[in-house]
């Protein structure tokens, strides 16, 4: 008789360094100490899906896996927003956690092979996106036209900067970035998301495009019907769900929404998707 | 033939088998007044078991999904972290479990152990489990006006899934097995062979409780249709929701939910044990994310949660079944008379603009 896998097993990982990200925001960078679980997790995991952290003694949370499989590198961006979230901002290098996963059914980005692609962010939505945007440019060919649009509160609030500083330089994908409130050394943009894609040199079209849409439920509700004014259908806008979950494996019924468990069904649903299942985002 | 009678005055040497075959039996009592429980066997109580008997409240689910189950051990100090999983299972038996209740474990099978991933504790308790199934034939004692199985179709005789099924033909019980586990007991002298009349004085026997049963008629299949298609309306949503004091009762005493939370809490010293705990929808603190969020925080979205969950096509395909098995509990535990046989008739009212 073979021997179920135990799900809920968090596998030992251990923290190699932090990275202050923006205000209570930090880039945890891991790997787990069994290099075979390592080498696993990596062949497994796609753009788009999340994992379960265990920090022991406070508890276990969903986490999105902000990393491209094509980095070879394991991270979490995480804010501190709950006891065992806090307790992982406490962590420094060398400190050992758990982790299990890679769950959810991810972005799926084989299936938008030859499409443009608008990723569309804010604040800390960007933690998902930035998986398939890095995955997006890693394999380059496979795309039409590659466009981010990110904003944030304030230009503190935008993360992951080296990353956009370098894309601001490459003709792979146009990058970008927006604030609603500039400080004395900002000298982009002002504007909620929504403003960048009446720019002058914006030239955002619906045609064969998808587009990745994630970020606070106010900034989602303004940017789809920006997008459905520029003739984006329910089913070309995408995005990702969060819910409290406890397992991550469709057992625990924390995140069932409508006929959908985010954890097995998502965390990745077309807005056409999302307007059934009947919930707030 | 798969079944055998026993002597009436031997029923309960069925459970001193089992212990000696190095089972745990859990198995009926008598509390004060009405109330009945779900015990352990021991040489001191075993005379004071009851086959009949009003069903208890806390049902026999809790020895396949404990109300609190440790799942692991998790040591850590300078050399690293040890996680280890709980594995200790010790073979189990429940003795008069229900025909609803033998359904509820159906329905938790289906739904613990048949999809993408797989609960090893959930299973591993299943596995050495043994359930040897009463039918309920007394009709003073075992079925009550909330029972409503013969609506939700697991009752009073269940067809399947357990390993012995008991039911009193008066002088003598009627015994089949409905495994190999089950038919390897036969082997005992108790066992006698049943005859034709047996079987003929058993159908009779049923055909009379059946009659017996107050709720006959429930309206499922319309509450399904309404439920799937979006049928039923916001208002009705929220005089269900009104009714409802967030107690968790329902979730608390219900043979077929399955949802559990997951909590860390230190043990010995430097040591942490992880336990999942049930839980339950009716609560407001369900669907509320760290930082305060709550998509679902009124309260008749969570009812209406609750009967989605329970009653919604998509889910009745997915696990062959409605989540209900028709046991009556909710009804009885609920104090705003929004347990399910209830809401199923509100649903269909409300359709039929009454």
């Amino acid at each position: 008789m073979s021997v179920t896998e135990n799900i809920y097993e968090p596998k030992p990982a251990v923290l190699e360094r932090v990275v202050d990200e923006i205000d209570e925001v930090k880039t945890f960078y891991w790997r787990f100490i069994d290099e075979s679980e390592q080498r696993r997790f990596l062949e497994r995991f796609e753009p788009g899906q999340f994992a379960q952290v265990s920090i022991f003694g406070h508890g276990e949370f969903p986490a999105s896996l902000p990393p491209s499989p094509t980095e070879g590198e394991l991270f979490f961006t995480v804010r501190k927003v709950g006891s065992a979230t806090s307790a992982m901002h406490e962590m420094g290098p060398g400190a050992v956690f758990g982790v299990r996963g890679p769950y959810g059914n991810g972005f799926k980005m084989e299936s938008y092979a030859g499409m443009n692609l608008v990723f569309v962010a804010g604040g800390i939505g960007m933690i998902p996106l930035r998986s398939c945007i890095v995955y997006a440019l890693a394999n380059r060919e496979m795309f039409g036209d590659v466009k981010v649009f990110y904003g944030a509160r304030e230009p503190r609030g935008l993360m992951y900067m080296p990353l956009w500083r370098e894309y601001e330089e490459s003709k792979d994908v146009e990058c970008h970035l927006t604030v609603d409130k500039a400080d004395a050394e900002w000298s982009g943009h002002v504007g909620v998301v929504g403003s960048l894609f009446k720019k002058r040199d914006v030239n955002l079209t619906s045609k064969n495009t998808v587009a990745f849409v994630c970020g606070p439920p106010v900034m989602f509700r303004f940017v789809i019907r920006d997008l459905k004014t520029l003739g984006f259908s329910d089913s070309q806008i995408i995005s990702t769900l969060e819910r409290y979950m406890k397992c991550g494996v469709g057992k625990c019924g924390h995140c069932c929404i409508g006929v959908a468990y985010v954890c097995v069904d998502g965390p990745v649903f077309t807005y056409k998707q999302i307007k059934q299942l009947g919930e707030d985002i | 033939m798969r079944a055998r009678i026993i002597q009436r005055e031997s029923v309960l040497e069925i459970i001193d088998i089992l212990r000696r075959e190095g089972y745990d039996v859990a198995a009926p009592f008598r509390g004060r007044g009405r109330d009945t429980f779900f015990d352990l066997v021991t040489d001191a109580n075993k005379d004071d078991v009851r086959v009949h008997l009003p069903n208890p409240y806390y049902p026999p689910k809790r020895f396949v999904l404990p109300h609190i189950e440790r799942m692991m051990n998790i040591k850590c100090d300078d050399g690293g972290c040890c996680v280890q999983p709980e594995t200790d299972v010790t073979p189990l038996a429940v003795f008069g479990i229900r025909s609803c209740d033998v359904a509820g474990i159906q329905h938790l099978d289906r739904f613990y152990l048949d999809r993408d991933f797989k609960d090893v504790y959930y299973e591993r308790r299943r596995d050495n489990l043994f359930l040897v199934n009463v039918v309920c034939t007394d009709i003073e004692n075992d079925i009550d006006e909330m029972c409503f199985c013969m609506c939700a179709d697991t009752g009073p005789a269940a067809r399947g899934h357990f390993d012995l099924q008991l039911m009193d033909l008066g002088e003598v019980f009627m015994v089949v097995a409905g495994s190999a586990k089950g038919e390897k007991l036969f082997e005992h002298r108790i066992f006698e062979k049943a005859d034709a009349a047996h079987v003929e004085k058993r159908r009779e026997i049923l055909a009379g409780v059946r009659r017996a049963f107050k709720k006959k008629v429930s309206w499922f299949s319309a509450a399904v249709r309404l439920v799937s298609r979006g049928g039923v309306s916001e208002q009705t949503w929220e005089e269900i929701g009104n009714r409802c004091l967030e107690c968790g009762g329902c979730t608390y005493v219900c043979p077929a939910c399955t949802c559990f939370t997951v909590s860390d809490r230190c043990s010995a010293a430097g040591e942490v044990e992880r336990v999942r705990i049930w839980d339950s929808c009716a609560l407001s603190g369900y669907t509320r994310m760290a930082g305060g969020f709550n998509p679902r925080k009124a309260v008749h979205d969570r009812r209406n949660r609750r009967f989605f969950r329970k009653l919604a096509h998509y889910f009745v395909q997915r696990e062959l079944s409605v989540a209900c098995v028709g046991c009556g509990r909710c009804e009885n535990v609920c104090h705003g008379n929004i347990g399910m046989p209830s809401v199923v008739e509100i649903l269909r009212r409300s359709s039929a603009g009454m």
